[in-house]
């Protein structure tokens, strides 16, 4: 059985009135990728930051790595590394030197720490950028600095905090490689992000969070079976009659249809060869019709169906 | 020592427009200081004044010759466009013209349009020669009214203004120890503000450096603790200061023309120990994270208003007691009195300087106790409400 790296129990969090924290709970295994998923303002940053204890909390209780975790427990934070949506490093030194001094916090052997920070150079690819200042690298190469500052220490739990905002596609997919990569060396890895798609591609297990509370939460096949619809068809049709959606409506499995625009969208929770029993009752009517394609849910089917909302649209 | 080290290197990174404040600070306190001497002599102010004498009699040549004795006398052609031009390129202060029947009128005792004169505006020396000339002509009438002959009246009145009067400055006994002189007391006198500015402008921006959120963010999440990543910011504030107070000395040092020595110690402790409280007040107003233009104007608002407050610019006689009672609740107002003590200003003892340096030094312990609360609830960890419990800390 893995370890327990992270356990939060009943936690609260109250700003005022505003409860930013519901009786939210959380346990996390030693080296899952766990994606915390949710929309602006659900309360991804403030878990974090009760988490990593920058912020005081109501109720409830957190573990690290089997202990509790306090403002004081530096050899719980020295297991940590955390990884922000904003940059943080200093302009006015070089690459080398910034991921030195962060990894300096942790490390105090020079020889060792010479040897993390050459290790996570290579690790993000910065080796050709060592002598450079910040101002002169790419948002990309920002970002991979961004991480080699994080993880240089080699830390055993690693918190990214969004860490591709605004981060061309190429970059993207090189950060995702890495944190699987820091996951197959053992870390264990906390990703929130409101990306549905980077969350399903990385992660291991999944929590969604919605208005400070833990809404579902379990692999993206888990969450996925949480839900009613299990596939969706869609069938580009000039005319369909009323009688055709009737039929349709009444198969097995079909639970919802809806057609405009030319286009017919059936809804089907479960079942075997829905498709061919759908374009079946087409023939028979003798009706053309144009490309036919289906959808498997996405976690954003998975909130939609859970919070009522669509997760992008909560972003606004 | 990582965020020493890292404040030294973004220092290093800031240090040439840094030289470039405190090689003006240098200069302006140099030639401040070497003004000071100056302001300690009295002397009469000579105006120069060209003379057009149209009367040309001996009562108008003798009021020329009274006038050279106390002015110079410039020659320029009678023009009156080159006597405009002389007054603009000031080659003249005042151009005065003897009108003709000056002598005749004068003797009947009749002083209206005796004299005409050229003047840019109601500057000083319009002013100054204007009173001259009502000063002798009515002193003229009042020696001839008293029925004496014009010639005896004008040598009355010659004796009479050639008269001076002893001036002694008030502040001349600043000074007054032999290693202690007038131009070394004023370069310890502005240095409060030339500190306060020098220190400012580069120790406070790179503590804001360092107390950038993201920054602080990710060191409260690493495992050194909050009162130790301060007290480096203390240490590399510290030794910023401590250089630029050593650079201030040497400069000292050449402008005494010789080595510290007696009194003058004092003096250099007191600076030493004001840079201690600049160091903490720098640290302290950097804990709020203000942004640039904050910075420059806070840097403004506590240099200027130390200064005018606790007497660095202004002597301390002229400021009111409501001010002084103000200004002992602020550091520089005990640098300053001790400044004095050791000037001579006030009663030297070095009682009294121990007093105003423990003083200061309570100052910079104060700051820097309410920095370290500061950073306690602003940048540390949190205080969890729940549950506290101190674990061993280790590293």
């Amino acid at each position: 059985m893995e370890n327990t790296v992270v356990k939060i129990q009943d936690l609260v969090k109250r700003y005022g009135d505003l409860i930013a924290l519901d009786h939210f709970s959380l346990e996390i295994k030693e080296g899952e990728i766990f994606g915390l998923l949710g929309p602006n303002g659900s309360g991804k940053t403030t878990t974090i930051n009760c988490l990593l204890s920058l912020l005081s909390y109501d109720k409830g209780s957190i573990e690290i790595f089997g202990r509790e975790m306090t403002p004081v427990s530096y050899d719980i934070k020295k297991e940590i590394g955390i990884i922000m949506q904003n940059v943080a490093v200093f302009d006015e030194l070089t690459v080398y030197e910034n991921i030195d001094y962060f990894c300096g916090l942790y490390i105090k052997d020079k020889e060792k720490r010479k040897k993390c920070i050459d290790e996570a150079v290579k690790f993000v690819g910065l080796e050709d950028f060592v002598k450079f200042y910040p101002k002169k690298l790419s948002g990309g190469l920002l970002r991979r600095l961004n991480i080699a500052c994080g993880i240089a220490h080699k830390p055993k739990l690693i918190i990214l905090d969004e860490p591709t905002v605004a981060v061309d596609p190429q970059s993207r997919n090189r950060i995702l490689e890495g944190i699987q990569e820091l996951s197959r060396n053992g870390a264990t890895i906390i990703y929130t992000s409101h990306y549905m798609e980077e969350v399903e591609q990385i992660c291991t297990r999944i929590a969604i969070m919605d208005k400070g509370k833990k809404v579902a939460e379990g692999t993206k096949d888990e969450l996925k079976r949480m839900i009613k619809n299990t596939e969706t068809i869609t069938i580009e049709i000039l005319e369909l009659p009323d009688n055709v959606l009737r039929d349709i409506s009444g198969l097995d499995h079909v639970y919802d249809t809806n057609y405009s625009d030319g286009k017919l969208s059936v809804y089907c929770s479960g079942g075997k060869h829905n498709l061919l029993r759908i374009l079946d009752v087409l023939q028979k009517k003798e009706l053309g019709f144009g490309r036919v394609y289906t959808e498997l849910p996405t976690l954003n089917d998975v909130f939609l169906e859970i919070t009522g909302t669509a997760l992008r649209d909560k972003e606004e | 020592m990582q965020v020493f080290k890292a404040m030294f290197k973004i220092t290093k990174k800031r240090l040439p427009s840094a030289l470039a404040y405190i090689i003006v600070f240098i200069v302006i306190s140099v030639i401040a200081s070497s003004n000071a001497s100056k302001d300690s002599k009295f002397e009469m102010t000579k105006l120069k004044i060209c003379i057009f004498d149209e009367d040309d009699t001996s009562e108008s040549r003798e009021l020329s010759e009274l006038i050279a004795q106390n002015h110079d006398i410039v020659e320029i052609e009678n023009d009156r466009d080159v006597i405009i031009d002389s007054l603009y390129y000031k080659r003249a202060d005042y151009a005065l013209v003897i009108n003709e029947g000056y002598a005749e009128k004068l003797r009947a005792g009749d002083t209206a349009d005796i004299f005409a004169s050229y003047c840019l505006d109601e500057s000083f020396s319009t002013v100054y020669m204007g009173q001259f000339l009502d000063e002798y002509t009515n002193s003229v009438k009042a020696y001839l009214s008293m029925g004496m002959p014009i010639d005896e009246a004008l040598s009355c009145t010659e004796e009479a203004l050639s008269q001076e009067t002893d001036v002694s400055m008030l502040r001349n006994d600043k000074g007054g120890d032999a290693h202690y002189s007038v131009d070394f007391a004023a370069y310890f006198q502005y240095m409060p503000y030339i500190l306060i500015s020098a220190v400012f402008i580069i120790v406070c921006q790179v503590l804001v450096t360092m107390n950038r959120r993201d920054i602080r963010f990710r060191t409260n999440c690493s495992c050194i603790s909050s009162s130790k990543y301060t007290f480096q910011l203390f240490l590399g504030s510290g030794f910023f200061v401590l250089a630029v107070w050593l650079l201030f000395m040497a400069v000292g040092v050449m402008l005494n023309k010789e080595m510290y020595t007696g009194r003058a110690w004092y003096a250099v402790f007191n600076s030493l120990i004001f840079s201690a409280v600049v160091a903490a007040i720098a640290v302290f107003v950097s804990s709020f994270e203000p942004a640039d233009n904050i910075l420059n104007l806070i840097t403004q608002v506590l240099g200027l208003g130390l200064s005018f407050l606790c007497g660095v610019f202004i002597p301390r006689e002229i400021l009111s007691d409501k001010v002084l009672s103000v200004a002992r609740f602020l550091p520089a107002y005990w640098y300053i009195n001790a400044n004095e003590m050791i000037a001579d200003v006030i009663p030297f003892s070095s009682e009294g300087v121990i007093q105003c340096y423990l003083i200061q030094l309570g100052f910079a312990a104060a700051l820097i106790l309410l920095t370290l609360l500061v950073r306690k609830v602003r940048y540390s960890g949190a205080a969890i409400s729940t549950n506290v419990r101190k674990t061993a800390v280790s590293h």
